[in-house]
């Protein structure tokens, strides 16, 4: 927790260690839909190991902001770096090794799950491996039985994934990202589509998760989450970061108007 | 009537041959031909809706002729290949309209979900995509394949030995028309018949196997 707080102090205040940058580097992304700005300018540091909870209104561009994270929406410009090196050239034309590489390290988890719904759970998890990393059937599988068991979901490995409840198929979702061995994982709103006890059983994966040390980005609408687990907090509206700060502050006593709107909105509900 | 009808299964093996090896030709290519039609490349995809709409416009028959008797003056085609040819030419283009509907059916999420793993586009269409998207795609072409196999009696006009071609050598030959039909007919409903129940029961089968 200690080590979070110094972390989160570096990470807002932008200051870096010169020998260690931070593990991920947005500089100045910005995306345009048809003329329409949708991000202006965004710049955020990430360090290793840091949960980073982004909530705002819808429209804001947090979701967009996530996706160019793995470019599985292209920023018309910017950069993205991760651990100091740029991840893409020029940043409107990501080559195919580019995005693999990036992919590589960037893990992603969906609003609507995405699983494959054709082939069982186990195959869920082992399939990417066996295609991206090229490990053995073998190998892959036994990885893929270790993460289900991880997210509480051994006795399900070999079932299809639409007889699994919502919260169990984002569980495994989650695995299945794990089995890649990212550095970094993005959270769409992954508790968006689930009633609120079985987005309890997807949160307190999230959590454990984010005990481990990993590098999270997280769009959520769940304030407590973000509260409770983030070491860092961002608000984000009409494409810009409004604020940044430990949750505490931004929660307990934001500093802008904006902010304070909609979180009076949210939090009296 | 039932003395016709081992002169007319003479043809039975013809009009299979016809059936299987266009619909084979038509599966076959139809799966590049869908590919462009999806494609992001503009002159692949013109060309590919051009192709499907052509060839679909234009009667089986005439697309026979063609073939046969206009291209006879440069290449000269046997019959059988001719016929399973411009047979198959048409089967692309209707199979790859269903495999275009069975690839479109399948959620938009697979393309992200696979694309944020790092999966390549061939692993995605190949092993995410298609799988399922195949539960869409074969009730209509198995429907395709039993009206192939009636299509395939225009082949006759080429002077294929097919079930059709043998019944009308029978009426040449003198014989009453009606019950010589009528007997063809019985022998087209003898292989069809099947082929519909068989392409149910597949159909029921991979539903219940990709779940979609």
């Amino acid at each position: 927790m200690i080590d979070n707080q110094q972390n989160r102090t570096q990470g807002a205040a932008g200051t870096t260690d010169a020998q260690k940058a931070p593990q991920l580097q947005l500089k100045d992304i910005h995306k345009e839909f048809n003329g329409n700005t949708v991000l202006s300018d965004i710049s955020l540091d990430v360090n290793a190991g840091e949960v980073v909870a982004f909530i705002g209104p819808s429209g804001a561009g947090k979701s967009t902001l996530l996706r160019c994270v793995n470019y599985l929406e292209t920023p018309s410009s910017g950069d993205l770096l991760i651990d100091g090196k740029p991840t893409v050239k020029i940043a409107s034309k990501p080559t195919r090794n580019e995005l693999m590489n990036l992919r590589r390290q960037v893990g992603m988890v969906f609003q609507s799950f995405n699983l494959f719904p054709h082939i069982s759970v186990l195959r869920n998890v082992a399939l990417p491996q066996e295609r991206v990393l090229g490990r053995s059937r073998k190998e892959a599988e036994e990885r893929a039985m270790e993460l289900l068991t991880r997210v509480g979901l051994g006795d399900k490995a070999d079932a299809r994934p639409s007889k699994c409840s919502g919260g169990q198929q984002q569980r495994i979702a989650i695995a299945r990202a794990l089995a890649l061995d990212p550095e970094i994982m993005l959270f769409d709103e992954p508790t968006s589509a689930l009633d609120p006890e079985l987005g309890g059983e997807v949160l307190a994966v999230m959590q454990e998760l984010a005990a481990t040390g990993m590098t999270m980005l997280v769009v959520t609408h769940e304030m407590s989450f973000a509260r409770r687990v983030s070491d860092r907090t961002v608000f984000m509206a009409d494409g810009r970061i409004v604020e940044q700060g430990a949750p505490e502050q931004v929660f307990g006593a934001p500093r802008e108007a904006r902010t304070k709107k909609f979180l009076e909105a949210v939090l009296e509900r | 009537m039932i003395e016709a009808i081992p002169f007319l299964l003479q043809g039975l093996g013809t009009t299979v041959i016809i059936t299987f090896g266009s619909f084979l030709i038509g599966a076959f290519c139809a799966v590049p031909l869908a590919l462009a039609r999806l494609s992001d490349i503009v002159p692949l995809r013109l060309l590919a809706t051009a192709y499907i709409e052509v060839v679909r416009g234009i009667p089986p028959i005439a697309w026979m002729l063609v073939l046969f008797y206009g291209l006879g003056r440069y290449v000269t085609l046997p019959p059988l290949l001719a016929a399973c040819l411009a047979l198959g030419a048409v089967s692309t283009a209707y199979l790859a309209e269903n495999y275009r509907a069975g690839i479109q059916a399948v959620a938009g999420g697979q393309w992200e979900g696979a694309g944020a793993l790092g999966l390549s586009k061939g692993d995605t269409f190949w092993r995410v995509i298609a799988p399922q998207g195949i539960g869409v795609a074969l009730p209509p072409s198995a429907s395709y394949a039993v009206g192939l196999l009636k299509d395939s009696a225009v082949a006759s006009v080429i002077g294929v030995s097919d079930i059709a071609f043998q019944a009308l050598t029978l009426n040449q030959q003198g014989n009453p028309g009606l019950p010589i039909f009528l007997a063809a007919g019985v022998v087209y409903l003898v292989v069809s018949v099947p082929m519909a129940v068989l392409a149910r029961k597949a159909d029921t089968f991979i539903r219940t196997r990709s779940a979609v």
